[in-house]
C-alpha cells in the first residue's frame, strides 16, 4: 500500500502539499520570494547549528592550536597516536623517489598531479581507494565562476564567498580564488569536461546558495562526476603519472632540512609500511564526513576520514576554521534505503519549495547552507518537521513544481540521477517530494595555507578539502569544486617548482611524530586511539564479540 | 510519405557521398528517408557458417527497430548493408530454428519472425516511384554522359535475395536512361571488386580492378556507376598507382547512383559531396556542362 | 569517544541506532556462502553487518563512484543481474559477487592533438568493430546506459551521440566484464565524452573573454581594496549587492555596472 511511492503513512502530509502546490507555483511564477532573513537574524538562527553546540566541541590540548576548541571527533583523532612505531620505519631505503607525491585521489589531488607532471616533475599519487572514488565525485551542484562579465565578475564573486563565511574567510585566499576560477574553468574545457551549455556555446548558469548572480555551472546534475572522470582520464594519459592506490599515507616524512620529503604510505591490501622519498608533498587527502559528528549521517564518501588533518598537524601545520562543519540542508532522511544521500541544491536553485508539516514554506530556500540547515533543524525542534514512520523527522523539498514550473519532464532530464535512483525505489520524484534533513556535509576548515597552497613546513603543499580559509565558516554551493580546480592547480605548479629549485638532499625522519607522542604523554593523554583512522568501522558489536582471536589498531583489524 | 531507413555506419563517415544526395534526392521525389532508431552496424559481412549465430545478431536488431516502430519495409542505401539485412532477415523468416535461438538469445526484444521488408533505394525508384516518373522529374537531363553501370555482388547474389535478374541484370541500365544518361554495358558489370580481399592483397585487387576499369574503358564507357562504398574503393582507390606503374591506364572516375540522381534532379551539387570521390568526377561533368 | 550519546537531538539520527532492531532476517548468499541479514538493508550494508569489512568494492556509497559493481541472480532466475552494492536492497536468497576490478585495454592519448574526427577513435580503439551487438554490455549497466547503442554510435562516427548517450556513465567496468568482443566500452565512451566537451560542443566565448579581461588587470585594484575592507563595510556592500532575480532570463543586466 503506497501513496505516490510513499507508504501510506505519509499520504496526509503528501496530500497537504499537493493542496497547496498551485498557490505556491503561481507566486514562483510572479517573482514573490519568501524574504530572505537578515544578518541579526541569521545569527540567531545559527544558534540551533550543530557547530554552536558547545558541548560537542573539547579543546584540543596537544600541537600549534593547542586550547582550539573543536569536535570531539576531530579532537579524539589529533590526540591520538601514530599508526606505526617510528622507531620501527627503515627510513634509509626508500621504495619509491620521486619528485613530487600527492596525497589523495580525488579532483584536488588528481589536478594537482596534472600540473605538477606539466611543470617537468615526475609524480606519485597515492591514494586510500581507487584513484576517483572520492567526494568530488559525488559533487552535483555545479562549479561557481563569474565568467559572464556583462553582469558578473570576480568582485560579486568575492562578496558572496566572504558573505556565505560569515566574513571570516582568508581575503587573500579568496581573492586568488575568484580571480583565478574563469581560468579554471577554461581549463576543464579546454580538458573536454561536458558543461551544460546554450546551443552558441554559452554556459547555463544558475543561482546557488548566497550568490548575486547566475555563476553556478554545472554538467547535467553529474558536475563533480564529469570533472572527476575527464581529470582522471587525462592523468591515466600522462606517462609520469604513477598512482598507487589502496595505498593510503599514514605519515608525513620530513628530512633534516625541516623540509617535507615524503609519507609513509600502508599498503591496505598486504599490511606493507611504504617509504616513498620526494622532494615536494601535495596532500590533497579531502574531507571527514565519516567521523559522523555528532552523530550525524553523511554524504560523503567511505574514505573520508580527516586524514589530511592528522598528518599535517603531527608536521606542525595549524589548523584553520576546524570548529565549523558543513551540514547539507537537503540529505535523504527517507527512504531509509539512500538515508544520507546528497539532494543537490540545484533542486531549491530552480525554483522547487521547502516545506514543513504543514506544507507551509518557512525559510528561503537560497539562504547559505550553514543557515538554511540551521532553520530545518529549529522547524524540527519546534515540532513543525514531518515524521516518518521510522521515527525519525524531515523536510519536504517540493521537486514536482520544477515540472510545472519548467515544463514536463524537467526532473527527469535536469536530475537524471536522483530521479532513476528514486525510481527504483518506487517513487517519480516529479510526481511526489522528497523527504529530506541535514546532512553531514563538508568540512569547511582545515590545514592553514595561504593563497600559493603553501604551509608552515617547507615544501608542503595543500589543496582542496583538507585545507581551510577559502570558505570561511561556511562553504556556498559550488565553491568547492572550484576549489579543487583553482588551488589544486596552483599547488600542483608550486611544488613542482619547489622540488626543482628548492628541495634539498637529506636524511629522511619521523622525528616530529616522536615529538607529538611526546607531546602527547606530557599533555597526559593516555590512549590507545591511533590515527589516521583510514577507514569507518561499520562491524557489529555483535560480530566483533565473536572475532576472538583478532585485535584491533583502531578501527583496524 | 515517409519510409524507414537504415544508412549504416560508412555512409556516416567515408560514404557521405553517397547518403546525402540519395536522401535529398528522395525528398524531392516525395518520399523521406527516416532513419530507424538505436541503429547498429549490419555486420558489414553475412556470416556463412551455418552455425555462426552471433554475427546475425546485429542485423536482426535493426530489423526489430523496424518492427517496433509499427513499420514493414526498411530501405537501405548501401549495397553491402542491403545483402546482409535481406540475408539475416530471410534467415529469420525461413529458418525457425534459427529463429527461435536467435529471439531467445535477444530476450529483451520482441520476437521477430522477418516480417520487415528489406529493400534497395533502387527498387524504390522502380517499384514505387517508377522510371516514367522520375524521367518527368529530371531537370538537367545527363545527356551525353556514357556510363558503364557497375552492380558488383551484394544486390544480386545470392539469388534469394537479388533485386534484379542475377545473370543479365537491367536496373541501373534503366535508372541511367531514365536520368537522360547514356549506359554502356559491359561484360564485368556484375563482376566482384575483390571485397574484403582488399585487406590482406590489397595488390592483387588493384590489378583487378584495372581488368573492371579497362572493360568498361574499352566498351566506350566515361564513368562508372556504382551503389557500393566498398566497390567504391576498390575501384577508386588505386587507379592513382595503377596510372603510374601502367602507361596505358587511364582515370575512370566513380559515381554513386545518388550523385547522379540528384543531379539530374537539379539539386545542388554540394549535396553530391564529390570532393569525397576519387579520381575528377567534377571535371567530367564541366566537359559535358553538367556542372557549372 | 564516547561523547555521541550524551547530546543528542531528537531529530539527529546517530549511526550507530540505525534499524538494527526486530528487523526480518531474511537469507543472502555473499559469494555463495550464506548469511542471514535484516531486510531493507543494501547489498553493502548486508555484507557489513555479515562482519565483512571493505577495502576494494566500496567508495563514494552514494552510487557515483563506480567501486562496487556487484553481480548476483535470484533463484530459479537463469539470467544475471547487476547492481551497485550500495544501492540494492537485498533480496532473499539472491546470490551475490562483487567485482571490484576488471583489467580491460585503454589507449593512451595525447588529447591536444585529437581532432573530431570519427577516425581518431577507429585508431585508439580498433576493437570497436568486434561489437557483434550482443547487447550484454547494456544488460549489465548498473545505471541504465544503452551501451551497445553509444558503441554501435562511435562505430557511425557519431562522436556527440556516444557522448549524451553515456553521460550517466559511472566506469564501474561491468560492461566490460561482460564483453563479448572484449572491448573497453566505458573508456571508449569517455574519449568520445572529451572530444566532444572540447571540440564538438561550441565553446564559451563569454568564458575567454572574461579570463582575457582578468589577465589584462581589470579586477586587481578593485580586489585589492576589497581584501582591505572592514569587515563591517563588507557586511555593508554585500547587503548592498543587487541580486539577480532567480526568475531572470541570461538578457538580465544589473543597474550598478562599476564592478564588472
Amino acid at each position: 500500500m503506497s501513496y505516490l511511492g510513499y507508504p501510506d503513512f505519509f499520504e496526509p502530509y503528501i496530500k497537504k502539499v499537493e493542496q497547496n502546490r498551485p498557490a505556491r507555483v503561481d507566486k514562483r511564477r510572479k517573482g514573490e520570494e519568501f524574504p530572505f532573513m537578515s544578518l541579526e537574524e541569521r545569527q540567531e538562527i545559527l544558534k540551533h547549528h550543530p557547530d554552536y553546540k558547545e558541548e560537542g566541541k573539547r579543546e584540543i590540548k596537544v600541537g600549534p592550536n593547542k586550547g582550539y576548541r573543536i569536535a570531539h571527533e576531530f579532537v579524539d583523532l589529533l590526540e591520538a597516536k601514530s599508526k606505526v612505531d617510528p622507531d620501527k620505519v627503515d627510513l634509509t631505503r626508500a621504495d619509491y623517489g620521486t619528485d613530487v607525491l600527492v596525497i589523495g585521489g580525488g579532483g584536488a589531488a588528481t589536478i594537482a598531479a596534472l600540473i605538477a607532471e606539466e611543470n617537468g616533475a615526475q609524480v606519485i599519487v597515492a591514494t586510500k581507494l581507487r584513484h576517483g572514488d572520492a567526494n568530488t565525485m559525488m559533487a552535483e551542484g555545479g562549479i561557481q565562476a563569474a565568467s559572464k562579465g556583462e553582469k558578473d565578475s570576480p568582485y560579486y564573486h568575492y562578496l558572496d564567498v566572504m558573505g556565505g563565511g560569515h566574513f571570516k574567510n582568508d581575503p587573500e585566499i579568496v581573492a586568488t580564488f575568484v580571480k583565478q576560477a574563469p581560468d579554471a574553468l577554461r581549463w576543464l574545457e579546454n580538458l573536454g569536461v561536458m558543461f551544460s551549455k546554450f546551443p552558441d556555446g554559452r554556459l547555463d548558469a544558475m543561482h546557488g546558495g548566497g550568490t548575486c548572480r547566475k555563476r553556478m555551472h554545472y554538467c547535467a546534475d553529474l558536475s563533480g562526476l564529469e570533472i572527476m572522470r575527464t581529470v582522471r582520464d587525462e592523468a591515466r594519459n600522462r606517462a609520469n603519472i604513477k598512482v598507487l592506490e589502496f595505498s593510503p599515507a599514514v605519515e608525513l616524512i620530513l628530512n633534516e632540512y625541516g623540509q617535507c620529503a615524503g609519507a609513509l604510505l600502508y599498503n591496505m591490501e598486504t599490511e606493507e609500511y611504504i617509504v616513498v622519498r620526494a622532494k615536494a608533498v601535495v596532500l590533497a587527502t579531502g574531507g571527514a564526513g565519516r567521523l559522523h559528528i555528532q552523530g550525524f549521517i553523511t554524504t560523503n564518501h567511505y574514505g573520508a576520514t580527516a586524514d589530511g588533518i592528522v598528518l599535517g598537524y603531527r608536521a606542525g601545520v595549524p589548523l584553520a576554521f576546524m570548529h565549523t562543519v558543513q551540514y547539507h540542508p537537503t540529505g535523504v532522511i527517507f527512504p531509509e534505503q539512500i538515508e544520507g544521500w546528497l539532494i543537490t541544491e540545484r533542486f531549491r536553485s530552480e525554483g522547487a519549495d521547502i516545506l514543513n508539516v504543514h506544507g507551509e514554506k518557512f525559510v528561503n530556500e537560497r539562504e547559505p547552507r550553514d543557515v538554511e540547515s540551521a532553520r530545518f533543524i529549529k522547524e524540527c525542534l519546534d515540532g513543525k518537521g514531518v515524521p516518518t514512520p521510522t521515527g525519525k523527522v524531515g523536510i519536504w523539498l517540493d521537486s514536482p513544481m520544477l515540472d510545472i514550473l519548467h515544463g514536463e519532464g524537467r526532473v527527469r532530464t535536469a536530475f537524471v540521477g536522483k530521479w532513476k535512483v528514486y525510481n527504483r525505489l518506487g517513487i517519480d520524484i516529479s510526481k511526489a517530494p522528497m523527504l529530506v534533513y541535514p546532512t553531514l556535509h563538508y568540512q569547511n576548515g582545515g590545514l592553514k595555507d595561504d593563497d600559493e597552497c603553501k604551509t608552515t613546513v617547507p615544501g608542503l603543499y595543500v589543496a582542496g578539502e583538507v585545507t581551510g580559509g577559502l570558505h570561511g565558516e561556511n562553504r556556498l554551493m559550488g565553491n568547492s569544486l572550484m576549489d579543487i580546480v583553482v588551488f589544486g592547480r596552483i599547488a600542483g605548479k608550486n611544488a613542482a617548482i619547489f622540488a626543482r629549485e628548492k628541495a634539498k638532499e637529506g636524511k629522511l625522519t619521523l622525528e616530529h611524530v616522536k615529538r607529538y607522542h611526546k607531546e602527547l604523554e606530557e599533555a597526559g593523554i593516555i590512549t590507545d586511539r591511533v590515527a589516521p583512522m583510514l577507514l569507518p568501522d561499520y562491524t557489529r558489536p555483535e560480530v566483533k564479540e565473536k572475532q576472538l582471536t583478532a585485535s584491533y589498531l583502531g578501527t583496524w583489524r | 510519405m515517409s519510409l524507414a531507413y537504415y544508412p549504416g555506419c560508412t555512409l556516416k563517415t567515408k560514404a557521405r557521398n553517397l547518403e546525402e544526395p540519395g536522401i535529398a534526392s528522395l525528398e524531392v521525389l516525395g518520399f523521406k528517408l527516416e532513419e530507424i532508431p538505436r541503429w547498429n552496424c549490419c555486420g558489414a559481412v553475412y556470416s556463412l557458417a551455418e552455425d555462426d549465430l552471433i554475427h546475425q545478431v546485429a542485423p536482426i536488431r535493426n530489423l526489430i527497430r523496424v518492427k517496433e516502430q509499427g513499420k514493414d519495409k526498411l530501405a537501405t542505401l548501401c549495397a553491402f548493408c542491403f545483402n546482409t539485412l535481406k540475408r539475416a532477415n530471410l534467415l529469420m523468416r525461413e529458418n525457425a530454428e534459427k529463429r527461435n535461438t536467435l529471439n531467445s538469445f535477444m530476450d529483451e526484444e520482441i520476437d521477430y519472425g522477418g516480417e520487415v521488408k528489406v529493400v534497395h533505394l533502387l527498387e524504390v525508384l522502380r517499384d514505387e516511384i517508377g522510371w516514367e516518373v522520375l524521367a518527368q522529374k529530371v531537370k538537367l537531363p545527363l545527356r551525353e554522359l556514357k556510363i558503364a553501370p557497375y552492380y558488383g555482388c551484394t544486390l544480386l547474389r545470392p539469388r534469394e535475395i537479388a533485386i534484379d535478374s542475377v545473370e543479365n541484370p537491367t536496373i541501373l541500365r534503366e535508372f541511367l536512361e531514365a536520368l537522360g544518361a547514356s549506359p554502356v554495358d559491359f561484360p564485368e558489370s556484375t563482376r566482384c571488386c575483390g571485397s574484403y580481399q582488399i585487406i590482406s592483397n590489397p595488390d592483387d585487387i588493384s590489378e583487378y580492378a584495372r581488368d573492371i576499369l579497362n572493360s568498361a574503358l574499352s566498351h566506350g564507357a566515361e564513368a562508372l556507376v556504382l551503389t557500393c562504398p566498398l566497390c567504391d574503393y576498390n575501384l577508386g582507390r588505386g587507379q592513382k598507382e595503377l596510372i603510374k606503374k601502367h602507361n596505358e591506364f587511364k582515370e575512370m572516375p566513380l559515381f554513386y547512383f545518388t550523385q547522379l540522381l540528384a543531379l539530374a534532379l537539379g539539386l545542388d551539387s554540394q549535396v553530391c559531396h564529390f570532393e569525397l570521390n576519387y579520381g575528377s568526377p567534377e571535371s567530367l561533368l564541366r566537359e559535358k556542362d553538367l556542372l557549372s | 569517544m564516547s561523547v555521541k550519546e550524551e547530546n543528542k537531538n531528537p531529530a539527529e539520527t546517530a549511526v550507530k541506532e540505525k534499524k538494527q532492531v526486530a528487523a526480518k532476517l531474511i537469507p543472502v548468499y555473499i559469494m555463495g556462502k550464506r548469511y542471514e541479514v535484516p531486510e531493507g538493508l543494501t547489498i553493502m550494508k548486508a555484507m557489513e553487518y555479515a562482519g565483512y569489512k571493505f577495502v576494494r568494492g566500496c567508495g563514494c556509497r552514494g552510487g557515483t563512484c563506480g567501486a562496487c559493481g556487484t553481480v548476483y541472480r535470484k533463484p530459479g532466475d537463469y539470467k544475471l543481474q547487476v547492481a551497485l552494492a550500495c544501492q540494492k536492497t537485498v533480496e532473499p536468497d539472491m546470490y551475490m559477487a562483487q567485482i571490484p576490478f576488471f583489467p580491460v585495454n585503454r589507449a593512451q592519448y595525447e588529447f591536444a592533438d585529437l581532432t573530431s574526427a570519427p577516425e581518431e577513435v577507429f585508431k585508439l580503439y580498433p576493437e570497436l568493430f568486434r561489437c557483434v551487438a550482443c547487447n550484454a554490455c547494456t544488460k549489465a549497466c548498473p545505471q541504465g546506459v544503452e551501451v551497445m547503442d553509444a558503441i554501435a554510435a562511435l562505430k557511425q562516427g557519431n562522436i556527440a551521440e556516444a557522448a549524451r548517450l553515456s553521460f550517466d556513465c559511472i566506469q564501474c567496468g561491468l560492461c566490460a566484464s561482460r564483453c563479448f568482443g572484449e572491448l573497453a566500452q566505458y573508456h571508449m565512451i569517455q574519449l568520445a565524452r572529451r572530444i566532444y566537451g572540447a571540440k564538438i560542443l561550441p565553446r564559451a566565448e563569454h568564458l575567454a573573454e572574461m579570463v582575457g579581461t582578468i589577465n589584462e588587470g581589470r579586477y586587481d585594484q578593485i580586489l585589492e581594496e576589497l581584501k582591505h575592507v572592514k569587515e563591517d563595510e563588507l557586511k555593508k556592500l554585500y547587503q548592498e549587492r543587487e541580486a539577480e532575480p532567480m526568475v531572470a532570463g541570461e538578457d538580465w543586466k544589473p543597474k550598478d555596472t562599476r564592478y564588472l
